[in-house]
């Protein structure tokens, strides 16, 4: 074998071939479907995502579980290309309303740290069916009219995002 | 010449010819797309003179049916028939301008029959601005309904999808 080969195919081949496969498999398995990159777009995520950030979507997650409160989770439309990221707020079964911009789940105000400023937005209560989840953006400081935000069937929600 | 070293020749032509007959002769599936990417490119074609918007706005009547129905979502009219959104096509043109849209994860399901075709597909709205960080952006989920009129495929009825409601 000259230099140049063994340099480029190390000294055994095959199993230099069988290293790049599995390598390729796996990075296929991880970045094309378990750990999906996204770039989000947009400031509904403000303050925790910019727009433009690279973010990943962890869609083994929920496999073995439910999304729980406090969740960034990504919701598909059509298809798995184009996601919404927002917050999970609101579980299957509570009621959940906004007074003067204050999420009150069963009554109770929510304690969210992840939001900085808040306009007074006002929302009817909504009782979340067994397969429901109340999503929201953090950006909390915009106009509740240009925000998309309340509830969503458990089967949209593909994953989480991570990082 | 064995039979073992004709064999990987003769599976590429037939790949290649497989990959043509496919290409000159698509499917429905196919031909409701290419009619939804044609609609894309001439709702993003910009155009600044009077004629020529309302030549646009009649060469847009010919993704629709005369009776089309769009429902928009929550805080949008309906509009119903091609008459109506041709006018609104019109109108709204000067303002569009500055919006370029695009159809991803685009589904299509071919009726039975044949003429009839639903689709699912995510309209994206960007707006542009003087840099990238000055876009603005928005997505929505659609409904489709397709008739199939003079071999051309035609949209009878758009319905906005609440994926967040």
């Amino acid at each position: 074998m000259s230099a140049t080969s063994r340099i480029v195919f190390g000294r055994n081949p095959r199993r230099t071939a069988v290293r790049i496969l599995v390598l390729a498999a796996s990075s296929a398995f991880l970045f094309g479907w378990a750990l999906t990159p996204i770039r989000t777009e947009g400031v509904s995520m403000l303050p925790t995502y910019t727009s433009g950030a690279l973010k990943f979507v962890n869609r083994i997650a929920y496999m073995s579980g439910d999304p729980q409160r406090g969740d960034v989770v990504a919701i598909r439309l059509a298809g798995p290309h184009v996601l919404y990221v927002k917050r999970v707020v609101g579980l299957p079964g509570e009621h959940v309303r906004i007074v003067g911009g204050q999420v009150q789940i069963d009554g109770s105000p929510l304690l969210e740290p992840y939001v900085r400023h808040r306009r007074a937005w006002d929302v009817d209560e909504v009782t979340l069916g067994p397969a429901e989840y109340f999503v929201v953006g953090d950006n909390r400081g915009m106009s509740a009219g240009d925000h998309v935000f309340g509830r969503v069937d458990r089967a949209r929600i593909i994953g989480r995002v991570v990082f | 010449m064995s039979h073992c070293r004709r064999l990987p020749p003769a599976l590429l032509g037939l790949a290649i010819v497989a990959a043509a007959a496919w290409w000159w002769w698509p499917g429905e599936s196919a031909h409701v797309r290419r009619q939804l990417n044609a609609l894309v490119r001439e709702v993003n074609t910009i155009t600044i003179d009077g004629a020529g918007q309302a030549a646009r706005s009649a060469r847009l009547g010919r993704f629709f049916t005369e009776d089309v129905e769009m429902n928009l979502g929550p805080g949008s009219a309906p509009i119903h028939g091609l008459e109506t959104l041709l006018g609104m096509a019109e109108r709204l043109q000067p303002r569009t301008a500055a919006f370029t849209l695009r159809f991803d994860d685009v589904i299509v399901r071919i009726a039975p029959d044949g003429i009839r075709a639903g689709v699912n597909l995510t309209a994206v709205m960007t707006r542009r601005g003087l840099s990238y960080d000055d876009r603005s952006f928005d997505a929505m989920e659609f409904s489709l309904d397709l008739m199939k009129t003079e071999e051309e495929w035609r949209i009878a009825r758009v319905t906005a999808v609440e994926t967040i409601r």
